[in-house]
């Protein structure tokens, strides 16, 4: 019988696929005030099942490191109000969710804004803010 | 009555209550469309390297930044009024420079094929009296053009769709989630897979051709049924569907060949999105990604067209879409005009935003206005200065001055900048 690695380490890491998506609320609230706090609550999380949450041992309100090669985000999770079959999460689309969208897209200008796919894992540290994207461009530009 | 710059469906019964110069209330809109236009928290103010300046010194800078640039490129558009689009286009092409807009990533395939005449498309007028059958396809209009349902298509009564949701009209929804759209579309919820579309497309046009679909059989042939039995159907294209089939448009004008009661519509969330492609397309052939270069008018994808009637060459190319340009860091200044492409863009390719200069034009402070070298504040368009659009469907709009303001429109601002030159 395999060995269950997951079962020993403190926060296991899975695979997910996240489809992102708009919402009313969230356009409001860009609309208004881009930096404010509003916005960031309602861009800063990711929505999944509670079968997938269960089965990852997360519960609303948690906070989730979702990362791939692109880059990394802590946002938090919060069960999806509809009934949803599982084996996908969602984000709003916004600043966020364009952390993790790969910039390669076989030369046809359209990236994968929908189709994204990175590792879950559940940390404490704290959601990552607006200000904190914000530095990571003007650390750029300083090099 | 009022039109609302805040998305293309340009509702154009808005009533507006004005105390002090400012909107103190809007009826009818909806919460996207009040938030337009009750503005911003944060007005954009002009400065040069973060610092603030005038106006007038700001252009200044811009012009001198593009007057200097090898390979310069304007983007954005989107939020413009058609007035300030051509005078973009106008712009590039004293530049020499390659202008594209948000289209290139959204919805641009998409209505470059409806301009090619390669779908039936109808007026939003139509599909108010005539539609029967509503395809929402990768669309949640409840959350992007939130006003779709009530004024255009499900819920309001029709001249020949006298009861309206409850016995005439049938809505479907086909996406990879359950959106509020869906949730509307009661029983008719067709949930696919992330990048499902091309097969569920290919499983359709089997079906309404009498095969046995491949994929889901039942679902598929329920559906089939629905739409042949349509009157007058209407496929609302959203880019849930465009992201997913990409530059495989052409399974979807098979799909919609087989389905002659059918229009396709793309749905368009920035207010004048459409016209921008409209406006590029009577002065290039082509809806975005274009260089100008001397006489000549650059493409993608790489593709010579000789139009000697204007005396331009026009060569398609890829690499001229801002996404290309941005990852091949193949451009070395950009103007944005109501856009903010750190936010809307893959963080991984908007690197290159931070190694050139980038001149921000619009009216509020944004995540790329924040890191620019120069920037410019206009007017709200619809709001503070009036001008026309073009709706998801086609129909030109007026658009409303409702308040007096003291920042000039972003087509002022780009007459500007070219006299500057
Ligand atoms: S649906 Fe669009 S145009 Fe109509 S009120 Fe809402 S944001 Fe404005």
């Amino acid at each position: 019988m395999g060995l269950d690695v997951g079962k020993f380490m403190k926060n296991p890491e899975y695979e997910i696929k996240i489809i992102t998506y708009r919402d009313i609320f969230q356009v409001e609230a860009l609309e208004r005030d881009r930096f404010g706090k509003d916005y960031e609550k309602l861009s800063a999380f990711i929505g999944m099942s509670k079968n997938d949450m269960a089965k990852m041992g997360l519960k609303s309100g948690d906070r989730v490191k979702v990362a791939n090669n692109n880059g990394s985000i802590v946002v938090e999770v919060r069960e999806s109000r509809r009934d949803e079959p599982g084996g996908v999460a969602f984000m709003v689309n916004s600043p966020w969710s364009n952390v993790l969208v790969s910039d390669d897209m076989g030369g046809k200008g359209i990236p994968e804004f929908k189709n994204i796919t990175a590792k879950i894992s559940l940390v404490k540290e704290e959601i990552t803010s607006l200000e904190s994207l914000m530095e990571y461009f003007r650390k750029l530009k300083q090099v | 009555m009022a039109t609302c710059p805040g998305c293309a469906l340009l509702c154009d019964d808005i009533d507006v209550i004005v105390e002090n110069n400012r909107i103190k209330e809007t009826r009818n809109a909806c919460r996207r469309g009040a938030a337009r236009m009750k503005g911003c928290f944060n007005r954009l103010a002009p400065s040069i390297a973060q610092k603030p300046v005038d106006i007038e010194s700001a252009i200044r800078k811009a012009a001198e930044i593009l007057k200097v640039a090898k390979s310069p490129m304007l983007f954005g558009f989107s939020n413009s009024t058609c007035e300030a689009q051509v005078k973009g286009i106008q712009l590039a092409k004293k530049l020499g420079a390659i202008i594209d807009d948000t289209s290139s990533f959204c919805q641009g395939l998409l209505i470059e094929t409806i301009f090619q005449e390669k779908f039936r498309t109808c007026m939003l007028e139509d599909v108010r009296n005539k539609a029967d059958v509503l395809v929402y396809w990768g669309s949640d209009a409840q959350d992007s053009e939130p006003r779709h349902l009530s004024r255009f298509s499900y819920f309001p009564r029709g001249e020949s769709r006298q009861r309206g949701y409850e016995e005439d009209r049938i809505a479907v929804a086909i996406d990879v989630r359950e959106s509020n759209t869906a949730k509307i579309c009661k029983g008719h919820f067709y949930r696919i897979q992330p990048k499902g579309d091309r097969e569920f497309i290919l499983a359709l046009t089997d079906a309404l051709s009498g095969k046995v679909p491949a994929y889901e059989p039942k679902k598929i042939l329920e559906l089939a049924a629905i739409l042949k039995k349509a009157e007058f159907g209407v496929i609302f294209a959203g880019i849930g569907l465009t992201y997913s089939i990409k530059e495989d448009m052409e399974i979807l004008v098979a799909l919609a060949d087989k389905l002659s009661n059918f229009h396709i519509m793309p749905m368009v969330g920035h207010y004048n999105m459409r016209g921008f492609n409209e406006n590029l397309f009577k002065e290039t052939g082509f809806v975005n990604r274009v260089k100008f270069e001397g006489k000549a008018v650059q493409h993608s994808p790489a593709e010579v067209l000789d139009t000697p009637s204007r005396g331009v060459t026009l060569v398609h190319d890829d690499k001229y879409s801002i996404v290309e340009a941005l990852r091949n860091e193949s451009i070395d200044a950009l103007l944005v005009a109501g856009s903010d492409p750190l936010s809307s863009l893959p963080r991984s390719l908007v690197r290159h935003l931070a190694s050139i200069p980038v001149i921000c034009i619009d009216p509020c402070v944004t995540m790329t206005s924040k890191i620019t070298a120069v920037t410019i504040p206009c007017a709200v368009s619809g709001v503070e200065s009036g001008g026309t659009a073009v709706r998801m469907d086609g129909k030109k709009i007026e658009l409303s001055k409702i308040i007096e303001s003291d920042y000039p429109t972003d087509e002022e601002l780009l007459t500007r900048l070219m006299e500057a030159l």
